[in-house]
């Protein structure tokens, strides 16, 4: 028993060693991002020091100026928020609908959805343009979200049918015969119960949105509404070799991101577990 | 149950919004783009110039570039296919064990790819960087000086290397989060019956763990095959295909001739590409099916 | 029934915030300026804002600057707002004659001519800083001869050297090198010391592709440099394979700094103004780069070292350079008349020398050139030697091949003789294509 034990130690132990060091390399970078945003250019490139020897917070008031943060952060904002609550809603009333319902064409449907899935053409950027002229959806916001929300819904869709398939369908006949309507069972019992798998959506189409610059940038005209990607791009060609403060930068660009996902990151491996992997 | 006509219709409504977007938003452009690629247009010209095949024919036949550029994703994708989802794997069975730290271990393999490609491309342009960079300080300082202004992303020998690096950093942990998920569907009865058997841990794995995860592998080989493949961000922040073109990829290169106003001809090359990943993926798909079937 | 309601309710609800966002877009649009130009001149935004401000005291005009960067992320967006009929009053298509003259045909670009011709305006700018997008009567692209772009500066790009350096390992910073033998020989004793010799931006394909260009010159003089365009020379001509030789014993002379054929020029820029690198191959807009990165930095300018006569240079060496950044006004425009009425303003000698002042560029308006600092006067002393403006182009999937190989040679993956050779393969399948 007391080998057993011993045993299980050391095995722990190199197993957390393994993990720490992985662990380290994933956090040296972002580790390197936020110390040399608080560094001076001189501390970066003549004294290579891990922790910045004066702390330099106005870099980020810089940064924050100079690029026009502000406004396009509010943008952004904007975007992810409503892209995504439109992403999750119009794809769950699918995934319900493809799960549960019965209606004309359904499998057609489904499989022409998983298809552009594993179809990425890359080249579909300059029909998307033109589409979006002809259907005078340029330089509006609607035309960006209306790209965005289509973009995020095939994998969605994917994850929440797998994820529907598995409740259990007692619950909601139950329901049906105490005169739910189906919408109501939809939004009152299997969207509730999808919560791991949604959060999961959450964070994926969190992700592009908030990291998508090309298509708005063409998309868009008008300063007003584009998204802080443009920002740090515009940022990016004046201050590329302004170490410091590009860093800053990107520290600001970044850190809604991963606020989005610490909050969200508890249900991911659930919601992946419970969709795509049965769907 | 009995479904009434009408019954089918109110409940095709649920897909509605979806439908609209899906045939107006993806599937529309890509048939525009099977149009456009048999046209020659720069997209400022009144008018396109019909060509038929020719620039299909002359992306097949006549632009070497164009497929060393396949190649180079395609080493980029091999080496994220083995390394990268070997790693992934690994971290998966080690974080499954019921160790401490779990959530911990598990929200930081994620960080990586939270963040975005040119924010990813630019830190790392500069930790590989000859003059300036952590790398090369680091070898420095224990001992290694023959690296000092060595530039990574300038040599023939370490540029694809080095980038390939950074795309495996940045998406293993997307093999590990859905591995790790995978993992836990496996019912823990089996392990308790194995041990119970006598069965020793490789033999666990071999016999429970490693067949029960193989349709998860087949996910995760295809979301590698296409991550990897489509590799853009990374190589536009870091080196833009540099040097003489050595970590140019398919998508660095029709983003390339867009820019240079070859519309027809970029699309041409984008459904080439597209076909091949289409290929790759089935392809995929097949041989884990074959595999899945020869194990049983 | 009560689900259906709810799902029609839904819907409802979609086209009404769906129209709520069109609806904003409406507002916005009444507080937009008068005149809209895009520009990717990150650097003299705050200038260009300044003097907009300065416009709208005196005419009541209002002029807006938006800037797009990098260079290619704006080039593409107005290639698409130009398929989309949506390009701004003022802009630049950042393209090749070639592809200048798909917009001029296409109607998005003024012809200035007539405007030019009053007042005087077109003799106010240095000749150079014109050429490159006039075109001559009976050019290949069918565009109708004229003037089209304003240009607010001029530019040529030259080797930038550090005194201090030079001085440091012996060298005199007075007398940089003038030939080519010389400069290996400087580059060398360079090295020795420790010090990187020679720094750019090679890995942006056009920096690369304009140093090869001085040598072209150099070689073949104007008639040559047509004639291999014309597909009359081929690429592995003796004296192409000698350009390319000339990157080899660079390279095996070590001249070049570490990681050059990635480097994007704003790292070259960086590696010279932190003193790294020794000579760097740069325009004059360093001048207002190396001032906000080192403004005490003590460096001279000299021309690209001359080929000798033994090494078969027969033609004066030229430099890339003449017009800098060119402004076009839209055909389509409805403010047309303002936006050229603001950029004649702005090319006038006032705003001229406070953008030269603010920016440390070359002014194109030569009246307003006379008061430069010395390095930019050298610069604008060799503007008359930027390469002659010439009635064909090198298609650019031909113009990547070389700077690709170029890049090739140095990184000594292809010898010269191969590089060459490479070049003339995607020439030879270029106009097989063409047909």
């Amino acid at each position: 028993m007391n080998i057993y034990k011993t045993k299980k130690t050391i095995v722990d132990t190199v197993t957390h060693i393994i993990l720490i060091a992985v662990s380290a390399t994933c956090l040296f970078p972002v580790f390197w991002m936020l110390s040399s945003s608080l560094k001076t250019q001189d501390q970066i490139f003549s004294k290579m020091t891990l922790l910045p020897e004066t702390w330099n917070w106005s870099n980020y008031v810089t940064a924050f100026i100079k690029a026009d943060f502000g406004q396009y952060f509010l943008n952004s904002v904007f975007y992810t928020v409503v892209g995504v609550f439109f992403v999750v809603f119009i794809s769950s009333l699918a995934a319900y609908a493809f799960a549960r319902l019965d209606f004309f064409g359904k499998n057609i449907f489904f499989y022409m959805l998983i298809a552009t899935l594993l179809i990425p053409i890359p080249g579909v950027f300059v029909p998307l343009y033109l589409l979006l002229k002809s259907l005078g959806l340029l330089d509006s916001r609607l035309g960006l979200l209306l790209c965005y929300i289509s973009n995020g819904l095939a994998f969605a869709i994917f994850l929440l049918k797998g994820f529907f398939d598995d409740l259990p369908k007692e619950i909601e006949e139950a329901a049906l015969i105490d005169g739910c309507s189906r919408f109501g069972i939809y939004w009152r019992i299997a969207l509730p119960l999808a919560k791991p798998a949604l959060a999961t959506i959450v964070i994926m189409n969190s992700l592009t949105i908030w990291n998508e610059f090309l298509l708005a940038l063409v998309v868009l005209q008008d300063k007003a509404k584009m998204p802080i990607q443009r920002g740090l791009m515009v940022f990016q060609g004046t201050f590329i070799t302004d170490y410091p403060l590009l860093m800053a930068g990107l520290t600001i660009a970044t850190i809604p991101i991963v606020i989005v996902y610490l909050l969200m990151q508890k249900h991911i491996v659930k919601g992946i577990a419970a969709g795509a992997l049965k769907g | 149950m009995k479904i009434t006509p009408k019954e089918k219709l109110s409940n095709f409504c649920f897909i509605v919004p979806a439908l609209v977007l899906f045939l107006v938003f993806s599937l529309y452009p890509i048939l525009r783009t099977f149009q456009l690629s048999v046209f020659q247009w720069n997209g400022i010209d009144k008018d396109m110039i019909f060509v038929g095949l020719a620039q299909y024919k002359h992306i097949l036949f006549n632009n070497p570039a164009f497929w060393k550029s396949m190649w180079n994703a395609g080493y980029v994708t091999i080496l994220s296919l083995t390394l990268q989802n070997g790693l992934a794997l690994l971290l998966a069975l080690l974080v499954s064990r019921n160790i401490r730290g779990e959530n911990v271990y598990r929200t930081i393999f994620f960080l990586p790819p939270v963040l975005s490609g040119v924010v990813v491309g630019l830190i790392w342009k500069f930790v590989f960087d000859g003059n300036f960079g952590v790398l090369n300080h680091f070898l420095g300082n224990i001992g290694l000086s023959q690296f000092q202004d060595f530039a990574w992303l300038s040599e023939i020998k370490t540029a694809l290397s080095s980038v390939a690096v950074v795309h495996m950093w940045k998406g293993f942990g997307y093999g590990f989060i859905i591995l790790l998920a995978g993992l836990q569907t496996i019912p823990i009865e089996l392990y308790e019956a194995a041990e119970v058997d006598g069965a020793d841990a490789w033999q666990q794995f071999k016999n429970i763990t490693f067949p029960l995860l193989i349709p998860i592998f087949t996910i995760v080989s295809i979301l590698t095959i296409l991550g990897s493949m489509q590799i853009f961000d990374l190589i536009y922040s870091m080196t833009r295909g540099g040097p003489a073109g050595h970590t140019h990829v398919p998508i660095t290169k029709i983003y390339e001739y867009m820019s240079n106003g070859e519309f027809g001809y970029s699309t041409a090359m984008a459904v080439i590409f597209g076909g091949v990943l289409l290929v790759v993926s089935f392809a995929q798909i097949y041989a884990s099916k074959r595999f899945n079937y020869n194990n049983k | 029934m009560s689900k259906l309601k709810m799902l029609v309710l839904m819907q409802v609800f979609f086209a009404f915030t769906f129209v709520l966002f069109t609806g904003c877009n409406k507002e916005s649009k009444q507080s937009k300026a008068d005149v809209v130009i895009w520009h990717w001149m990150t650097d003299r935004q705050e200038a260009f804002e300044s003097l907009a401000q300065q416009y709208y005291k005196e005419t009541g005009v209002k002029v807006s600057f938006e800037t797009y960067a990098p260079t290619d992320v704006y080039k593409n967006k107005i290639s698409a707002a130009a398929t989309a009929d949506l390009l701004p009053d003022v802009f630049n298509p950042i393209a090749d004659k070639k592809e200048t003259a798909s917009y001029i045909n296409a109607g998005f670009i003024a012809n200035l001519t007539e405007e030019m011709e009053k007042d005087g305006w077109k003799d106010s700018f240095f000749t150079k800083a014109l050429t490159q997008n006039t075109f001559e009567a009976g050019n290949e692209w069918g565009v109708n001869p004229g003037i089209y772009a304003v240009p607010l500066d001029v530019n040529s790009l030259m080797v930038y050297y550090n005194k201090d350096l030079f001085s440091q390992v012996g060298l005199d910073p007075e007398n940089p090198p003038k030939t080519w033998p010389e400069f290996i020989e400087a580059g060398k004793v360079l090295r020795a010391a420790n010090i990187q010799p020679f720094t750019s931006g090679f890995g942006e394909g056009w920096l690369i592709g304009a140093f090869a260009q001085s040598y072209q010159w150099n070689l073949f003089g104007k008639d040559g440099v047509l004639d291999a365009i014309e597909g009359k020379i081929p690429y592995t001509d003796a004296r192409w394979v000698k350009i390319f030789e000339l990157f080899a014993e660079m390279r095996d002379n070590k001249l070049f700094a570490s990681g050059i054929v990635t480097m994007v020029n704003k790292d070259a820029e960086r590696s010279f103004a932190t003193g790294k690198a020794a000579m760097a191959f740069n325009g004059s807009w360093g001048v207002n780069v190396y001032h906000s990165m080192a403004p005490n930095l003590n460096y001279g300018v000299m021309p690209p070292p001359a080929l000798t006569e033994e090494q078969g240079a027969k033609y004066p060496l030229l430099m890339f350079g003449g017009e800098g950044s060119s402004l076009f006004v839209n055909d389509k425009s409805p403010n047309k008349q303002k936006a050229i009425d603001f950029l004649k303003w702005m090319t006038q000698i006032d705003p001229q020398v406070y953008l030269a002042k603010e920016t440390l560029n070359i002014p194109s308006n030569k009246n307003a050139a006379g008061d430069l600092p010395p390095v930019l006067k050298v610069f604008s002393e060799n503007i008359v030697n930027t390469f002659e403006s010439l009635p064909k182009i090198e298609s650019w999937q031909v113009t990547n091949f070389i700077n690709i190989n170029l890049q090739s040679v140095i990184i000594g993956e292809r010898t010269p003789a191969q590089a060459a050779k490479e070049v003339q393969g995607e020439k030879e399948r270029q106009a097989k294509a063409d047909k």
